[in-house]
């Protein structure tokens, strides 16, 4: 409030009096110096003029006397005339003249010694000491008196001049000092009528209102005798005025004390808040923080000195002050804007703070500060589960995409590694689960051990791993490292199952995809390792392959050759062969193994090697199977019509075991042909065997007892286990060409071969030789007593139709005994 | 009085004036001065100068009797009253140097002061003038 010491007044020079007074007074001396100048000035012309009339007044007196002793020519009139002018002070010389006669010349002498007022001492001769002619001089010419306009002489009085002049200015000065005596008198009663009338009330209502409480209520007096001027007014009027003040300042006060009340209630929120509260400006100047904030940001104590809400660790400090920006910039969205931030500690820690910032409108914001430490570790947990494997704490395969998503441009090189435990699955299914995960947390160890800090590793699926090899992208670098990975990982793990310590040994599968030579993004490397590992799989395991464009075109190739394969059943372009199968003790065929041909309309002939293999993977081979089996049965009824006693072979796959061929398809198709059981062999694979036993059991049982047989095909290439010849109710088994093919030059393949004819012939199975090319094999076999031979010595695969020929042809050759000339036409 | 005596007097007054109107200045005739002009006639009898062209001192002669024929001439002379004259020659002969005309006590004294002297100068009716003097100024003639 204004109660403050009184604004007293500096000096005396200040006060509205002296103010005035020098007002008056430099106002008087300047009026008074002008009116003085031009009183003086106007008096000493007047006193000139009446000084010169006062002279021709006297002149007229003596006017008369003059003209006569003029006319007379009197000289002593004259003199007497002239002494009597000079008689008068102002008067220096006189010369009276009649015609050009001078009658008369008297002066005085102005000489200090010489009394000025003393004429007659003078006479007319002395004239010489004044100037001849003053300018001044009066002349008044005299006229006759007794004609009227007869000139008879002068009069010439010359006026002490400087004499009247200094009269005139003795009198001006008395005037004007008489006016300036009068100015001081008028100032002198202004300046006291103002004192009294102005000054003094003035003075008086000043005093009171120096004295005046704002908080006493009392009110100025008005001055005695101005209850109507001005000041009375005035006084009234600040009274006036300090009572509205003093009603305002009374709101004003209770107001302020309900802010302070509030202020109090906020400030204990702020303090105590859990939440760190802060108000910066648009740089990240702090204006307050409160405690929270302090221990939330680990704000570091710097007294005297402005504190920047950058000035915590914030990882990112540029983004909060662009934060800032936002809140104050893009106000016109309701102003609100938040978002988190890693803080790191002095000891390494970090923290999550999520910070929200509201504009307050004066180009400042309101922020607060919280703890989100746990929750966004709570998140990265479940993000890292999400993307890790809970078996081996590896990333799982959202993991790998993820780590392979950022590949940029300029990432550095590596090589992505694909691992597939070979046959981990049979192990799942016949030890279960347990044992299953006890693999592969032993596989994920030794994957761990094998692989550099540098390198990543993720399980991407039931037993596939993949390996992210940091800065390798070389085979030549890689070659080494995946040789030790193959025999780390095909080392023997050894657990124990019930107490019992077993040892399994495994192979694996790798495939490995160069960044970027194989791929320049997630997408490519991630299929072209899947191919190569694809490629190893494929290859039988235990190996590694590196990936080859090649293996890309297969994949595109095989994929055409699909679509093709589809069409191709459609269209009918798949037809049957038959080979002719002799019995090597009668020389006779006896049957035919039915196989499959497909004329390409633009390859031409496609290897079943390549398309049957394609048929079970896309599951084609069911159909396909059954559309086999039927088109033997209706060639094989077509034989018989004609004459001719065969059996036909037809090959079963795996796949199709047991439901894409049911055993009552089977024999609902040889009743509907009209064939005896017999008449048709289903030759499977050792692979059926192994895959699930009980169902082959099942399967195989219910087609034996039915009456047809099964042929076990490729033996000798698989595990070739005798118990399965034991177990599984076979009559015939087949041995795999590859043992034939070596076998008159490679003695371990003919005694292999030796072997199961002489097991087979013990356990009652029949054989059947495959591949017989040459003669030499075909002595050797029949020598060794193999009950059947199948090969281009004796036909390649024929068509139903060409068949009754093929056979009676090798029978009439066989029986000739000219086998070496059986045609080995390579039509097929 | 009665108005008939008062009309009488009026009337000889009238007369007389006519009578007498006529004022000539005489002078010696061995003076030598043939004519004067009015203004020679001022001067002289007013003191301004006496000095004649014959180089005779003028002497003008004053009539201190006969005051009407004095009082006339100095009228037509130059028309001021015998007290304006008087006033004139008191203020010269107080303080100045200046000498009155010397006086007649009539004109005849003045004829036989002319006669007598060859400076004089007289002025008389015309009527008066005899042998003895000349006529030298006439008013009118001018």
């Amino acid at each position: 409030m204004v109660n403050a010491a009184k604004p007293r007044r500096k000096h005396w020079w200040q006060g509205i009096l002296a103010r005035s007074l020098f007002a008056v007074i430099g106002m008087a001396l300047l009026l008074g110096g002008a009116s003085g100048l031009i009183v003086s000035q106007t008096i000493g012309e007047r006193e000139h003029q009446k000084a010169v009339r006062a002279l021709n007044e006297l002149l007229d007196t003596v006017e008369s006397t003059a003209s006569i002793a003029s006319f007379a020519n009197d000289e002593q009139l004259a003199a007497e005339v002239a002494r009597g002018l000079l008689r008068n002070s102002d008067v220096l010389r006189v010369v009276i003249r009649s015609g050009e006669r001078e009658l008369a010349h008297v002066e005085r002498i102005r000489a200090a010694a010489a009394p000025a007022a003393n004429p007659g001492k003078v006479g007319a001769g002395e004239s010489a000491a004044l100037p001849a002619s003053l300018s001044n001089a009066l002349l008044r010419p005299l006229i006759s008196p007794f004609k009227k306009n007869e000139v008879i002489g002068e009069i010439v009085l010359d006026a002490d001049w400087p004499a009247i002049d200094a009269r005139v200015s003795e009198n001006a000065k008395d005037t004007v000092k008489l006016l300036m005596g009068q100015m001081a008198l008028i100032v002198a009663v202004v300046a006291a009528l103002m004192i009294h009338l102005v000054i003094r009330p003035i003075k008086k209502t000043s005093d009171q209102m120096h004295d005046f409480g704002p908080s006493s209520g009392m009110l100025l007096g008005i001055p005695e005798g101005h209850e109507n001027t001005e000041i009375g007014s005035l006084v009234m009027g600040f009274n006036d005025l300090t009572g509205r003040l003093m009603s305002t300042l009374e709101q004003e006060r209770a107001l302020q004390k309900q802010q302070a009340v509030a202020q109090r209630k906020y400030q204990i929120l702020f303090e105590q808040a859990a939440s760190g509260i802060f108000i910066a400006d648009r740089d990240g100047c702090l204006e307050s923080f409160n405690h929270a904030f302090v221990e939330l940001t680990w704000l570091p104590a710097q007294p005297d000195k402005a504190v920047y809400l950058t000035d915590p660790g914030w990882r990112t400090p540029e983004s909060l002050l662009s934060l800032l920006r936002r809140c104050l910039d893009d106000s016109a969205h309701g102003g609100l804007v938040e978002d988190d931030f890693i803080l790191d500690g002095q000891r390494g820690d970090e923290r999550w703070l999520h910070v929200a910032v509201i504009p307050l409108g004066d180009g400042s914001v309101q922020g607060s500060v919280t703890d989100v430490t746990l929750r966004k570790k709570e998140e990265l947990n479940a993000r890292h589960l999400a993307h890790t494997d809970s078996l081996t704490g590896f990333a799982n395969r959202t993991g790998l995409q993820q780590a392979l998503s950022v590949i940029a441009q300029d990432s550095p090189p590596f090589a992505l590694v694909m691992v597939d435990l070979d046959g981990f699955k049979q192990i799942n299914e016949a030890m279960g689960f347990a044992v299953g995960d006890q693999l592969l947390l032993m596989l994920a160890a030794r994957i761990r051990e094998f692989a550099h800090e540098k390198d990543s590793i993720f399980r991407i699926g039931g037993d596939e791993f993949a390996l992210v090899l940091a800065s390798e992208h070389t085979r030549g670098t890689t070659r080494e490292r995946l040789d030790r990975l193959l025999v780390m990982l095909a080392s023997p793990y050894e657990f124990s199952v019930q107490d019992k310590m077993q040892k399994i040994a495994l192979g694996a599968s790798v495939g490995v995809a160069f960044y970027p030579a194989d791929g320049q993004d997630l997408h490519q490397l991630l299929r072209n390792a899947e191919l190569a590992l694809n490629d190893a799989r494929v290859a039988g395991g235990h190996v590694y392959r590196y990936f080859e464009p090649a293996m890309l075109t297969a994949v595109e190739h095989r994929q055409r050759l699909e679509d093709d394969l589809r069409h191709a059943l459609r269209a009918g372009d798949l037809y049957l062969a038959f080979q002719p199968i002799v019995d090597l003790a009668t020389l006779k065929t006896t049957g035919a193994e039915t196989l499959l041909r497909w004329s390409h309309p633009v390859r031409g002939m496609v290897s079943p090697d390549i398309f049957i293999p394609l048929a079970e993977e896309v599951g084609l081979i069911g159909e396909i199977g059954l559309m086999v089996l039927e088109g033997a049965c209706r060639q094989l009824a077509v034989w018989r019509q004609a004459g001719l006693d065969l059996y036909v072979s037809v090959n079963v796959s795996v796949r199709q075991i047991p439901d894409d061929l049911p055993p009552a398809v089977v024999i609902g198709l040889l009743k509907q042909y009209g064939l005896p059981p017999g008449a048709i062999a289903l030759e499977i694979t050792e692979g059926v065997l192994m895959r699930d036993v009980a169902v082959a059991q099942t399967w195989i049982a219910s087609l034996g007892v039915a009456g047809l047989s099964i042929y076990l095909d490729d033996f000798g290439t698989g595990y070739s286990s005798l118990s399965y010849l034991k177990r599984f109710p076979m009559g015939t088994v087949k041995i795999d060409k590859s043992f034939i093919r070596d076998m008159e030059r490679d003695s371990s393949d003919r005694s292999l071969v030796i072997a199961i004819v002489e097991m087979c012939r013990s356990l009652g199975l029949k054989v059947v030789a495959e591949g017989v090319e040459n003669e030499a094999q075909f002595v050797i076999l029949r020598e060794l007593g193999c009950n059947y031979g199948q090969g281009y010595l004796f036909s390649p695969a024929v068509r139903g139709d060409d068949f009754a020929q093929a056979a009676a042809r090798i029978d009439a050759e066989l029986t000739a005994g000219r086998v070496n000339a059986i045609g080995l036409a390579k039509t097929d | 009085m009665n108005v008939r005596n008062t009309l009488v007097g009026l009337c000889l007054l009238l007369l007389s004036q006519f009578a007498m109107a006529d004022i000539v200045v005489v002078a010696n005739p061995k003076a030598g001065i043939r004519w004067l002009t009015r203004d020679d006639v001022v001067n002289i009898y007013l003191g301004r100068y006496r000095r004649l062209e014959s180089g005779l001192t003028a002497e003008p002669i004053d009539l201190s009797g006969e005051p009407e024929i004095k009082a006339m001439f100095y009228r037509k002379l130059v028309d001021k009253s015998l007290a304006e004259i008087n006033a004139y020659w008191s203020r010269l002969v107080f303080s100045g140097q200046t000498q009155p005309p010397q006086m007649a006590a009539n004109t005849a004294e003045a004829l036989r002061r002319v006669a007598a002297r060859p400076g004089a100068l007289a002025y008389v009716e015309r009527s008066k003038v005899d042998r003895r003097v000349v006529i030298i100024f006439e008013f009118g003639d001018e």
